[in-house]
């Protein structure tokens, strides 16, 4: 059986890739990315810990819930981006700076 | 009793005393446009009918008198009122006839004067004051106009108020008077603190309320005032200077207006004076009487001859008022107020035409010293009789105004010192001295001015006198014929027909009469008039005694006595020198410590300045700074940048959780 460490070193790995794709990219798109690594971090740590709730299986539960709500926020974000990117012309997050017309 | 109801002849006198204040009022408000003097004239004649027609209904009627409320303090009313008895009519119509005249005769003697509006009001104002005065019913409205009067002499002995010598002269009359305004104050004083009220009427019906050594005091204290006001000895020293004004003015100041408002006073108080302050006052006339008549020998600015004259007629007048006679003395005002005006406006003209002299040939002279003049008889005829009918009343010839009052005031004396004991006795032997001396002065000036030859043609043979303009002559005339014996009564040798005082005449002023006197004194006077006519006809005319000047009588006169000397070494330097003293005082002591209190205050403020800019400021501003670093500090982070946003996210997150890893540990 792997133990719960390796787990949450992945997790760690993963969310640390995350963070760095999130702060350092500079296509919006791939920033999204990141998010979804930092997100899917978070997912593997509940179910790693799902482990200790054999009855009820409630962080495999809520895995499944932030799955869908990180699809959800995908599909919004994406727009949001199609359409600064229409407004801007770019996809840097550099670039978008202001929120007003 | 007062009372309140309203009277034609009431009416008649109340308008004439306020016409020349409506004078005053409007030739006040037109400023230059009233230079022709139209106004002040017009409210003087109709001023002068007005008293003409309250005089015939008043004259020997009982007197009017009618008081309204003016204010009241605490319990005492104060009233305002007229009082019409034959005194107040007499003088009120003395003045106006006096003032018509004067009037008249300045249109033409200021004519083309730059200041002459000035003049007209001045002079409305100056008759006012004294028309009011004479019908002034209690002390305080009466000195109020007694004020006024000396405040429009004031203006108009300082009229030509760029000359020097005017001014030192208006301030000189000015203070004088103040002098004599004490004794007036300190005479109301205790007649309010003794009897509780100031009317005249109240003081005179009763002056025994006053205890006896008050009673004096007072009477003392209200001569003082009539003092100054009439020039007697030693406070004349103003009359003489007051020359510097217009001719006109000083007619008026010497004739009603002015010097008779002292001898009006004594009379209308009469009843105040006990016997003490009788002799007091006939004593100060008789001194001021020689005095004045010695000191005007030697002068020779026609205008101070006459000044001296005046102040030594005065000195008459207070005899009068002394030996209790107070008719005489007012009817010898009366009198000398005619003869007076009518030698000043004499004096005027010839002054005038001299003046024109100087100015047409550009000669350097003075227009009035009576050395530069002479022979001006042949010049100036009319003038000339004019002022010889004026010069035969003031010596007291027959036939004149001046013969019956002075003749009267001084067989009066002779009669009054029959009941005195002691060196009084000699009072009345003094005043024919007196009249003696009056009769050469005067006839000195005619002799050295109207006959000889004209000294100044010695310089320049072309110069031409000539008569003075018909407006200045008019008035000279009019008085000339009020100044003999028809005026006054049908008998021009016996003082005993005059109307004037015997309506005058009370029950408290009689003498027991010498019979014998009243055609002696008239007899001897005359006589000794006519010898040192004579003497000074000699003298001057036919220079037989030349004049050795420069004796000490000779120089004690020309100087006056020294009279001004000794006030200006005794009076006037050491007041300067006290001024100076308190004016160092002040510089350097009071205002030194203003000064050091102020620079006090100052260092003080100093020190709070620093306080205020560096230590409040200071924190204030710190605060600013402080908000200013941090707004800069944070500014950095509002940036836009999205990624930036997250890693302050993260880096906060982290150091929460750091922060619980640490606490938890």
């Amino acid at each position: 059986m792997i133990p719960l460490t390796h787990f949450l070193i992945v997790g760690a790995c993963l969310f640390a890739i995350g963070l760095y794709t999130v702060m350092a990219r500079r296509n919006a798109i791939l920033v999204l990315v990141g998010i979804e690594l930092m997100i899917n971090a978070a997912i593997l740590n509940l179910v790693a810990f799902s482990r200790y709730d054999k009855t009820a299986y409630g962080g495999q539960a809520f895995a499944l819930f932030a799955i869908v709500l990180a699809a959800a926020a995908v599909a919004v974000a994406l727009a949001i981006i199609l359409n600064a990117y229409k407004f801007y012309k770019s996809v840097n997050p550099e670039d978008i700076r202001n929120l007003k017309d | 009793m007062p009372t309140t109801a309203l009277t034609y002849p009431l009416l008649a006198a109340l308008s004439a005393v306020l016409l020349p204040f409506a004078g005053f009022l409007l030739s006040a408000a037109l400023g230059k446009r009233a230079g022709n003097g139209a106004v002040a004239t017009s409210a003087i004649l109709l001023s002068l009918l007005a008293a003409c027609y309250a005089f015939a209904q008043i004259w020997n009627q009982p007197p009017i008198h009618i008081q309204w409320h003016w204010f009241t303090i605490g319990e005492q009313a104060f009233h305002v009122g007229v009082l019409l008895d034959n005194m107040a009519v007499m003088m009120l119509v003395l003045v106006s006839l006096i003032a018509l005249p004067v009037h008249i005769y300045s249109a033409a003697y200021m004519k083309g004067d730059p200041g002459i509006h000035r003049y007209w009001t001045y002079l409305s104002l100056f008759c006012f004051a004294m028309l009011g005065l004479v019908v002034a019913d209690n002390l305080l409205l009466m000195y109020i106009c007694w004020e006024l009067v000396g405040f429009a002499s004031y203006l108009l002995i300082g009229f030509w108020f760029t000359k020097d010598a005017a001014v030192q002269a208006n301030k000189k009359a000015f203070i004088v008077n103040r002098i004599g305004d004490i004794g007036f104050l300190i005479g109301m004083a205790l007649t309010y603190s003794h009897l509780g009220t100031l009317d005249t009427t109240a003081l005179i019906e009763a002056p025994e309320i006053l205890p006896a050594p008050w009673l004096t005091v007072a009477g003392l204290a209200f001569f003082l005032g009539a003092m100054a006001k009439s020039a007697q000895f030693p406070l004349h020293v103003w009359l003489p200077d007051a020359m510097e004004g217009p001719t006109s003015v000083s007619s008026l100041i010497h004739a009603a207006t002015m010097v008779a408002a002292g001898v009006f006073l004594l009379a209308r108080i009469f009843p105040v004076f006990d016997a003490t302050v009788l002799l007091v006052i006939a004593t100060i006339g008789t001194v001021t009487a020689f005095a004045a008549a010695y000191f005007a020998l030697t002068q020779y600015d026609i205008k101070k001859i006459l000044a001296f004259s005046t102040i030594s007629q005065l000195g008459f007048m207070m005899v009068g008022i002394g030996i209790g006679m107070y008719p005489v003395a007012l009817f010898h005002l009366a009198t000398h107020a005619f003869f007076k005006c009518l030698l000043f406006l004499c004096a005027g003209a010839i002054i005038h035409e001299m003046q024109h002299a100087k100015e047409t040939h550009d000669l350097d002279m003075d227009p009035q010293d009576i050395r530069n003049m002479g022979g001006l008889r042949k010049h100036m005829p009319l003038t000339f009789t004019a002022i010889l009918i004026a010069s035969l009343a003031l010596a007291g010839f027959p036939f004149t105004g001046g013969y019956l009052s002075k003749d009267a005031l001084i067989v009066h004396t002779f009669e009054w010192a029959a009941l005195q004991s002691g060196a009084a006795k000699l009072i009345p032997y003094v005043l024919v001295a007196v009249s003696m001396l009056t009769s050469f002065y005067i006839l000195r000036l005619l002799a050295k001015v109207f006959f000889g030859s004209l000294s100044i043609r010695s310089v320049k043979k072309d110069i031409r006198i000539h008569e003075a303009p018909m407006r200045m002559l008019g008035p000279m005339l009019f008085l000339a014929g009020c100044s003999l014996f028809p005026l006054f009564s049908v008998n021009p040798l016996n003082d005993s027909y005059v109307w004037l005082m015997q309506g005058l005449t009370s029950p408290v002023s009689t003498l027991p009469p010498l019979r014998l006197l009243h055609l002696a004194i008239p007899v001897l006077t005359t006589g000794v008039t006519c010898i040192v006519a004579g003497v000074a006809w000699q003298w001057y005319v036919n220079g037989k005694y030349p004049l050795k000047g420069g004796g000490l009588f000779y120089r004690l006169s020309e100087h006056q006595g020294y009279l001004d000397a000794l006030y200006d070494a005794a009076v006037v330097r050491p007041v300067v020198r006290l001024s100076q003293l308190l004016l160092w005082v002040d510089h350097y002591i009071i205002d030194g410590m203003v000064n050091g209190l102020s620079a006090l205050g100052r260092s003080f403020a100093a020190v709070a300045a620093w306080l205020d800019q560096r230590l409040v400021d200071g924190f204030v501003r710190l605060i600013g700074k402080i908000a200013w670093g941090l707004g800069n500090v944070f500014r950095r982070l509002q940036n836009g940048r999205l990624q930036h946003y997250f890693a302050t996210l993260f880096f906060i997150i982290l150091v929460i959780l750091l922060y619980h890893i640490v606490v938890l540990l």
